[in-house]
């Protein structure tokens, strides 16, 4: 008997037709769609380097006498976790190495978290029925910068102390229950000994494990919903155009996911990322000049730096002026931003759901809120390096100071104005968002080049191909098959659109005389289905004139 | 728009480089650790004796002044007058254009034209540093003079780096130096237009001479706050971070989250969104 692991566990689980479905599922290719996927990525070298610095590092503020290898902090009095962290770095095989691979991970992953935001927010793929999944990538957005600011504390450094010092201002600053919030969550006065343990349990424990529940989330209802797509010939809402989960899209995110891993631990041996031993151990009655949070969290440090010092005082409590910047600005903002698909729906009484996406340019409205809101929190960005700016050019950190109060309230509104004036402009082009139309090329006998426009049926199986690389093809019977059970399943019409092997035929040579009538539609190479075909063809055969793949065309 | 390649080009190239490169990225990296590990072991080595850039000398004095030469007097004096006088009086008393230099002592007019910030560049912006308009022996001839003409001040601090001890410079530097100069010295912006420069380019003697004599909005740190001792501490810190242990790769200017942040989301986003556009379909 030729008895197989799989068929066990296919006897047992009946995982032979979810994984056929599976495999077959079609996702639609486009770079855009990827950026989420260096997210994830980024997210699982994370919890790798994470769980290697968990070997090493020492949660504890008791203090110890170091006596390691970085001679400069000899015998000074630091945190537990500080002298791991300094031990972690120099004499730990590869220690450093992993820690700045984890902290460049960190800020590679919320960039990546904030692009993908945006690809979604631009062309519209969180209306109906994304609007959950909208939700559960906020939460992730949310927790991904939380997270990142309790890594970012956790060696006790004198940045990331001073770091924790304002986290605590921001606590107390809530009003009526602030004060007894920032005991609780500090167990007493600041600084006490009790935060770094605690923001270690919630860093390694209990928000990678949120976010990895949120991230299942996130890819199951974007798996049971399918993806969104450009629109482009052969699409519909009713349709998923793009290549099958194996090979090729398999094959794609995991070289993509190879990539994101090169990228980062090349940052983390080449790019010197938070030298704490410079820093020195966090003692609260020193402090260092120019000291910022990690990026992602630059918008609320500059939010803090512009907003001006007004304190209200009414029934008794004071708000204290660090609450609008630092509380109420990003509860406004992470509010705005779940609430965004109703606040739209509000406006466009579009109730419809939406599987093909939009162009930026489609929706002027939409685009010009975007980019106005974006840009006001790039002000604020900006605005979190007021003083290397004034150092680098020389000029008054009071009159960037200024400028930038200036310019926050100035540019997000001049921002949204272009943007809504080019979206315009660039839907009423001629011929913008229309496909662009197939010439075929031909080659006589003789030599002569002649082209014309092709026949529509010729230029969307051209224009479908192009767009995967693929030679035009029907489908192959297999996939025919795979294709109607789907269809059976789910009650939708034409759920597969098969693209198949890749040739790029616009350039075809005519060995003798030119059909009668000859659009030439017909001289672009039709594979047999079923015949050939390997790991790296998978989606139909090769042509015999495979050789004459002229590569680039249209 | 392009046509794809065939799928192998498109999937085996991408997967081929990026597990080249991470496996490039680590085997550099674990030699660079490997290395900082080497740094740190042999430089722990003599770390007991908290020794940072040579031992000869310990035991001496951490600072002697210098002795200057009265015979430079009069060559100073001709200098004073062609380069000084027109703002700080023919005798170093001080006009309404500059202040009275008498009893300074040598440190303070080393300190100053030494870095070149004397003679001013402009005198409505904090003095900027710049190339010496003298030869060292000019300079301290200046020094001779004007420190010749009443008594008072500190004179030229020579610092004996063997004496001092780099940890305590550490906790000493972060505690009085740090809040302006940043913790890794380079240096920022502090109100209204003034600055706290960075210490990159400053030498021995300016370092501490600078401490002692408290130059522009800097405080003077004299020896009933800092002793000789401690101020050589700091001079030896100052200099180690000149040059500090930069494992980990690149420095990025050592000005912190920022620079870091540019570098994550331009170089490391932007070559990834670029790897993306590269390997995923594009016009539709």
């Amino acid at each position: 008997m030729n008895y197989k692991p799989i068929d066990f566990l296919d006897e047992r689980l009946g995982t032979a037709k979810f994984t056929r479905k599976s495999l077959n599922k079609i996702f639609p290719d486009h770079w855009s769609f990827m950026l989420g996927e260096i997210a994830m990525y980024s997210f699982f070298i994370l919890l790798g380097t994470g769980v290697f610095l968990t070997l090493f590092f020492v949660p504890s503020s008791a203090t110890t006498v170091y006596h390691g290898s970085y001679a400069p902090m000899d015998g000074h009095v630091v945190s537990q976790a500080y002298a791991s962290t300094l031990n972690l770095s120099f004499n730990v095989r590869a220690g450093l190495v992993m820690r700045q691979m984890h902290h460049w991970a960190a800020n590679v992953f919320v960039a990546a978290i904030v692009v993908h935001l945006l690809r979604v927010f631009f062309t519209g793929a969180f209306r109906k029925p994304r609007e959950i999944n909208w939700l559960v990538g906020s939460l992730l957005l949310m927790m991904a910068i939380l997270e990142g600011f309790l890594g970012y504390s956790l060696p006790d450094d004198l940045i990331s102390g001073t770091g924790i010092r304002i986290a605590y201002s921001i606590t107390l600053s809530i009003p009526v229950v602030g004060s007894y919030l920032a005991s609780f969550l500090f167990g007493g006065q600041f600084p006490g000994d009790k935060i770094i343990p605690r923001f270690y349990t919630i860093h390694i424990l209990l928000i990678p494990a949120l976010m990895a529940g949120l991230l299942g989330a996130h890819l199951a209802i974007m798996w049971h919903q399918k993806h969104t797509q450009y629109k482009g010939r052969g699409r519909t809402e009713k349709n998923v155009v793009g290549v099958a989960m194996w090979p090729a899209y398999a094959m794609q995110a995991g070289g993509f996911f190879f990539l994101t891993a090169a990228v980062l631990a090349a940052l983390g041996g080449l790019v010197q990322i938070n030298p704490i031993w410079m820093y020195g151990p966090y003692i609260p009655y020193k402090v260092s000049y120019a000291v910022q949070p990690d990026w992602y969290m630059g918008w609320l440090d500059g939010a803090m730096r512009l907003f001006p010092s007004w304190e209200i005082t009414g029934f008794g409590h004071m708000i204290p002026t660090i609450f609008f910047p630092a509380v109420l600005l990003p509860g406004i903002t992470f509010g705005l931003l779940m609430a965004w698909p109703w606040i739209e729906r509000k406006f466009t009484k579009d109730f419809g759901v939406h599987h093909l996406l939009e162009n930026p340019r489609d929706n002027p409205w939409r685009t010009s809120v975007g980019v106005g809101v974006m840009a006001f929190y790039m002000v604020l960005f900006f605005a979190s390096s007021t003083d290397v700016l004034a150092n680098t050019f020389n000029v008054s950190l009071n009159f960037v100071l200024w400028t930038f109060r200036v310019l926050v309230l100035v540019i997000p509104p001049i921002a949204a104005f272009v943007a809504y004036q080019l979206a315009k402009e660039a839907r009423s082009a001629p011929l913008a968002g229309m496909p662009r139309k197939a010439m075929v090329v031909f080659r006589s006998k003789e030599g002569e080049y002649t082209a014309e426009e092709s026949d529509p049926r010729l230029e969307l199986e051209l224009k479908r191909n192009a767009i995967h690389g693929a030679e035009p093809k029907v489908l192959p019977e297999e996939a025919r098959i795979h294709g109607e059970k789907e269809l059976a399943e789910t009650g939708e019409e034409e759920k597969f659109v098969f693209s198949v092997s890749s040739v790029s035929a616009v350039v075809t040579e005519e060995i003798g005389e030119r059909p009668s009538g000859g659009s030439g539609v017909y001289q672009v190479p039709r594979g047999a289905p079923g015949a050939g075909g390997g790991l790296f063809s998978p989606r139909g055969p090769r042509s015999a004139r495979d050789g004459m793949d002229s590569g680039d065309g249209e | 728009m392009k046509f794809r390649k065939k799928l192998g080009g498109r999937v085996v190239v991408p997967v081929a480089l990026g597990v080249a490169a991470s496996v490039g990225g680590m085997a550099l990296f674990s030699q660079g650790a490997a290395a900082a590990t080497t740094t740190g072991s042999s430089s722990s080595s003599s770390t007991n004796s908290v020794t940072y850039g040579g031992t000869n000398g310990a035991g001496k004095a951490p600072i002697t002044y210098m002795k200057l030469d009265p015979s430079t007097i009069a060559l100073g004096k001709t200098l004073f007058v062609e380069n000084c006088s027109s703002c700080h009086g023919d005798t170093a008393s001080g006009t309404s254009r500059a202040p009275n230099l008498q009893g300074l002592g040598a440190a303070t007019i080393d300190f100053w034209i030494s870095t070149g910030r004397m003679p001013l560049a402009d005198p409505t912006v904090q003095a900027t540093v710049k190339p010496s308009r003298f030869t060292r022996s000019q300079e301290l001839a200046i020094d001779a003079y004007v420190s010749s003409l009443a008594p008072g001040g500190p004179g030229i601090p020579q610092v004996n780096l063997g004496a001092a001890s780099l940890s305590a410079g550490e906790g000493l530097f972060s505690t009085n130096c740090a809040a302006c100069h940043t913790i890794t010295g380079v240096g920022d912006a502090l109100a209204g237009g003034v600055y706290a420069p960075s210490l990159y380019p400053a030498t021995t003697t300016q370092i501490a001479e600078a401490v002692k004599t408290g130059p522009g909005n800097m405080p003077r740190f004299g020896t009933g706050n800092l002793s000789n001792q401690q101020v050589a501490d700091i001079v030896k810190y100052v200099k180690y971070l000149q040059h500090p242990n930069n494992a980990g790769g690149i420095g990025l200017g050592h000005v912190g989250p920022v620079a870091e942040g540019f570098v994550g989301i331009l170089i490391g986003l932007g070559s990834l969104m670029i790897a993306g556009y590269w390997i995923g379909g594009r016009a539709h």
